[in-house]
């Protein structure tokens, strides 16, 4: 793999040198403890009990015989712990917001009664060894009284179709009513009486597990009315909230504990229904609890990337100005809505005239949720397309299109800066963009045929509020306190390289404590690309605290120590202010076989000042790597017969492994626009955004037929090129 | 997690004594040479196994050693061992190359030759206990449900495919499989050893419930013999064969003038194409003749509502495998 390429600034003293994780050695030698590590005394083992059916009303549980079993001291279900699980649905898929929470009609419980999707939890066991409480589950007699299912959104939202709640199988929005999510600019008919040709076309999209590593687990024990959870999460401040919302309880009796976790992507943030039940059964037991959700809990029983349709209609003028842009398009939500259900990318372009309609949609698969750029790669998956037919149809670059057609600053809405187009020619010129695309699709002779396809964003860089705490002792040994997490990115790495910098000591200067409610000031979460920018945002601050305090008092001497704090309410000024990034891919198709292998990939990214190169390069690959996966492997296949799950799990998900990934050239286009620690912006999510987009293009390009469905697998391609 | 028992066998024929005592007692044995599928079966409940014959302790059945008249490979010789192994690679490069492309190195590493001729389908119904005739059920789920990858030859009343990359080499090779049980050894050709659903829908071979693979003899090829194993995955590694292609070729000058050609991840059990070996015999291997050996390769298939896309994979994939193996 080639180094990132720089273009734009210098190094700092630390800021912007590629620098090893802080924590890169507990890691590889696995001194690391995860939640599944810990041993508490007397800790004892719980398991979940999951429904069977798609769609079914719990009639009776009769727990005698499990509670029987030798070893069992505790059985759970919806009659002895009626607990809602509020980030577990919410009205308008709004996950942070308290009164949405408290007035959502679709209560989610941690044991549901009717079940909704194969998976659903129906009752937990703790027992003395995991064994017994596996066995135990076997010992539980639910009688099940089946309901009629839908897995497809827009059947679900047929008259006829089995209501999964009762109000139907819309999802309610935030004001508890059932639109559909519109955005409408301009004038969209205005704008197709003025496009010259109109295009229409249909995408589909599947579910995408988000795979970390570690499945779900979670280490309940209690102290008087003090709960301490030990959880795999993405953000340990929004966790212990929403886990004291859900048990009644002041978020002061809630710890969260979240050193080392094995990935997220989106699939952990907030709490999660194992950490109530886990909370519950160490309760009513008094002992420790340590839950574990297996490979296919993890599946079927957390959530996804939602599947999606997306109908999308175009109107250009022969000179390729697009002139009106309409989408209307359905998410799959599952039986719960954890979020939005979101199809973005429209909103890169600048035509005047747009309307997009989304269709939340309940239906009895598993649930959707938070991944990585949760409303983005699918949809830029489908804008993209359309656009790329468009281009090639009306015998334009797709570059050139993009450049023509892409949203730009205005007086009305100026941004901090703007680098889209640079890190479109940027890209286009590293990759050779002209010499790889094929001018006529689908044109090199024989089964093998090479294309070239594209994609382009711009993605929330926004600051928001957060909470750092420095400390510097009489060694001059600076403590940073920061409630990060590490999901991956580096975090605790990238926060203490800016509060070195700021202080004006090196990295090996300052310690990191992170991970621990009971240790740590608020922090924003590991989600939304957001930890950079709005938790490292209050470290500089809270260094500058410390300065001025060191500059009027002196160092402390003895065992004094002085504590800069910061909890900044940072604006933009107005500003509009992105993060932009431009894809390339080559692809080869076999029109033999229907492989599709990924040659060459061209990541072109201004996300501000880059803090350490080392990580953010890896994040970049890794979410590319993420989204070719998506775009040639990933979905899960249901049987509409009986609404079973038939892939969950690794084995067919087909993940890329090492072997099917390509040379992924990563540049950062650096600049420091005054704002964010640093001038540093968002990284994590973006680049997950355009492989699908950029890959599918490639593979059209090559292969010369469109592929309206994702994944591109070879059953599909096979039918579309021997069509 | 079910409660298992789990037996160390010290020697073959202590590991078939176990497993008939625990059926006298009316338990289930299960016969583990690396474990890495068949003990994620017993925790995932698709395998009811409830006593484990552990053969990670037997020291014998584990070389592989080259004589004239061929090539012994114990059962528990792992898939590296085949690999690596200097008389295979130079003497039956298809088996190499076979085992070479199963798995990751760390399943290789353990993963038993045995273990890879005994596995159990991967059909999605079955690994996700749907009770169908793997499981002891009367049904298979895939005839009027998610068939993409199930199969276009040989099907019914099941429509599995086997798994593995190895057998068809085997079958290609003519080896010969030694069995034991409690009352004693017997050998049976590979060809002869898988068994089509409409013979047994739930077991894939005729091994008896106490009986293990112990040894493979894979005769010495004549001279002048190619072969090799072409495989089309969904990915580059470390999942199995959509089609695997295994091809060995004997030639006079440029004639062909016995051919075996077997294919992987399209059938029940490895699926010989004997028109296409016949077709083969006595021409010289040409482009021409490569392309009409595959498009011959799918004449008596009979695609599912969605394996279609199987046919144009298996004509592409025969195509190239016999091309690979033109004189030159």
């Amino acid at each position: 793999m080639t180094q990132p390429t720089r273009i734009g600034l210098e190094p700092l003293q630390t800021i912007g040198n590629d620098t090893p994780r802080i924590d890169a050695v507990e890691r590889v030698t696995g001194a690391a403890q995860y939640t599944r590590d810990f041993k508490l005394p007397g800790m004892v083992y719980a398991r979940v009990l999951r429904s069977p059916h798609p769609h079914a009303r719990i009639l009776s549980i009769d727990v005698s015989a499990a509670l029987a079993l030798p070893g069992v001291l505790d059985v759970i279900t919806n009659e002895t712990s009626p607990i809602v699980w509020g980030a577990g649905c919410v009205s308008g898929g709004r996950q942070y917001n308290d009164p949405i929470k408290d007035a959502t009609i679709h209560r989610r419980y941690i044991f549901n009664n009717p079940v909704r999707c194969v998976g659903d939890s129906v009752a937990a066991v703790a027992a003395t060894d995991r064994n017994i409480a596996e066995q135990a589950l076997e010992l539980i007699e639910v009688e099940y009284e089946e309901l009629p299912f839908v897995l497809e959104p827009e059947e679900a939202l047929a008259d006829d179709a089995p209501r999964i709640w009762p109000e139907g199988n819309m999802c309610p929005d935030t004001r508890n009513e059932f639109a559909p999510m519109t955005s409408r600019i301009g004038d969209v008919e205005a704008g197709f009486a003025e496009a010259d040709r109109v295009f229409e076309q249909r995408y589909e999209t599947g579910f995408v597990h988000n795979a970390q590593m570690e499945p779900r687990c979670a280490l309940a024990t209690w102290e008087g009315d003090k709960l301490t959870l030990y959880t795999p999460s993405q953000g340990i401040s929004n966790c212990r909230h929403d886990t004291a919302r859900d048990l009644g309880l002041q978020d002061h009796q809630v710890r969260i504990v979240s050193q080392y976790m094995g990935g997220g992507f989106g699939n952990k943030n907030q709490n999660q229904d194992a950490d109530l039940i886990a909370a519950e059964l160490s309760r009513r037991l008094d002992r420790p609890v340590m839950l574990e959700y297996s490979r296919r809990e993890d599946w079927l029983g957390v959530h996804g990337r939602w599947p999606t349709v997306q109908e999308y209609r175009v109107g250009v003028r022969n000179d390729g100005t697009v002139t009106a842009m309409q989408m209307r398009g359905y998410s799959g939500m599952g039986p719960y809505r954890k979020n939005s259900g979101g199809i973005s990318g429209m909103d890169y372009y600048a035509c005047p005239n747009r309307l997009r309609e989304i269709y939340p949609v309940y239906t009895n698969r598993t649930t959707s949720g938070n991944f990585r750029a949760p409303s983005d790669p699918h949809g830029v998956y489908g804008v993209e397309s359309i656009m790329d037919d468009i281009a090639y149809e009306m015998g334009i670059d797709p570059v050139e299109f993009a450049l023509r057609n892409m949203r730009r600053p205005t007086e009305e809405a100026p941004f901090t800066n703007y680098s889209l187009e640079e890190v479109i020619t940027t890209g286009a010129e590293q990759f050779d963009w002209q010499a790889r695309r094929r001018v006529q699709p689908g044109s090199d002779e024989g089964p093998l045929k090479r294309g070239a396809g594209f994609s382009f964003m711009m993605f929330r860089a926004g600051l928001g509020t957060s909470s750092a705490v420095v400390r510097v002792d009489s060694q001059r040994r600076y403590t940073l306190y920061v409630g990060v997490t590490d999901i991956g990115p580096g975090a605790k790495t990238t926060l203490g390289m800016i509060a070195a910098e700021a202080l004006g000591v090196p990295l090996s200067q300052v310690e990191v404590v992170w991970g621990d409610t009971d240790r740590t000031p608020y922090s924003v979460g590991e989600s939304g690309s957001r930890t950079t920018i709005m938790t490292g945002y209050a470290v500089v601050q809270a260094a500058e605290n410390l300065k001025q305090q060191i500059a009027d008092r002196g160092m402390p001497g003895g065992a004094d120590v002085l504590i800069g704090t910061a909890t900044p309410v940072p604006s933009t000024d107005g500003l509009i202010r992105q993060c932009f990034a431009a894809h390339f891919v080559e692809v080869e198709v076999d029109t033999g076989t229907g492989t599709t292998r990924v040659l060459k990939y061209t990541a072109v990214h201004e996300s501000g000042r880059i803090i350490n190169p080392t990580t953010a390069r890896d994040q970049i690959r890794g979410a590319a790597i993420q989204g070719i996966g998506q775009a040639l492997h990933e979905d899960l296949l249901y049987d509409s017969r009986n609404g079973q799950p038939l892939s969950p799990g690794y084995y067919r998900g087909r993940h890329l492994t090492h072997q099917d990934i390509p040379d992924i050239d990563v540049t950062f286009i650096e600049v420091d626009d005054g704002y964010g620690p640093f001038g540093a912006k968002t990284a994590g999510e973006s680049g997950i955004i355009l492989a699908p987009a950029a890959v599918a293009n490639a593979v059209a390009n090559a292969a010369g037929k469109r592929m309206r469905s994702l994944p591109i697998t070879r059953d599909k391609l096979l039918e579309e090129v021997s069509a | 997690m079910r409660a298992l028992s789990n037996h160390d066998a010290s020697s073959i024929a202590d590991a078939v004594q176990a497993a008939a005592r625990a059926r006298a007692e009316g338990r289930i044995p299960a016969f583990s040479g690396g474990g890495t599928d068949l003990l994620q079966q017993v925790k995932d409940g698709t395998d009811p196994a409830n006593v484990i014959i552990n053969l990670r302790s037997v020291d014998e059945a584990r070389e592989i050693e080259e004589s004239a008249g061929g090539i012994s490979i114990g059962g528990l010789a792992t898939l590296t061992q085949v690999m690596d192994d200097a008389a295979v690679r130079a003497r039956l490069p298809a088996l190499a190359q076979s085992a070479e492309s199963v798995g990751t190195p760390q399943i290789r590493n353990v993963a038993t030759i045995a273990g890879n001729m005994t596995q159990r389908p991967w059909c999605w119904y079955y690994r996700n206990g749907f009770h169908c005739f793997k499981s002891g059920g009367e049904e298979c789920f895939s005839v009027n449900g998610e068939n993409g990858q199930h199969a276009i030859f040989g099907g019914g009343p099941s429509f599995i495919v086997h798994p593995s990359d190895i057998a068809p080499v085997l079958v290609a090779f003519e080896a010969v499989f030694q069995l034991a049980g409690p009352d004693g050894e017997r050998e049976v050709p590979a060809a002869e050893f898988f068994v089509l659903p409409r013979v047994d829908p739930v077991n894939e071979n005729v091994l008896g419930e106490s009986e293990m693979l112990a040894r493979i003899l894979v005769p010495s090829p004549a001279l002048n013999t190619v072969s090799s194993y072409h495989k089309v995955m969904d990915r580059a590694a470390w999942t199995h064969a959509e089609i695997g292609v295994a091809t060995v070729i004997q030639r006079d000058g440029a004639a062909v003038t016995d051919a075996r050609v077997v294919l992987s991840g399209v059938a029940p059990i490895p699926w010989r194409l004997r028109a296409v070996e016949e077709f083969l015999t006595g021409r010289q291997i040409t482009a021409e003749v490569a392309r009409e050996a595959g498009e011959m390769s799918v004449e008596d298939a009979q695609p599912l509502a969605k394996n279609r896309h199987k046919l144009p994979m298996t004509s592409t994939a025969v195509e190239r495998a016999v091309i690979g193996l033109a004189a030159g």
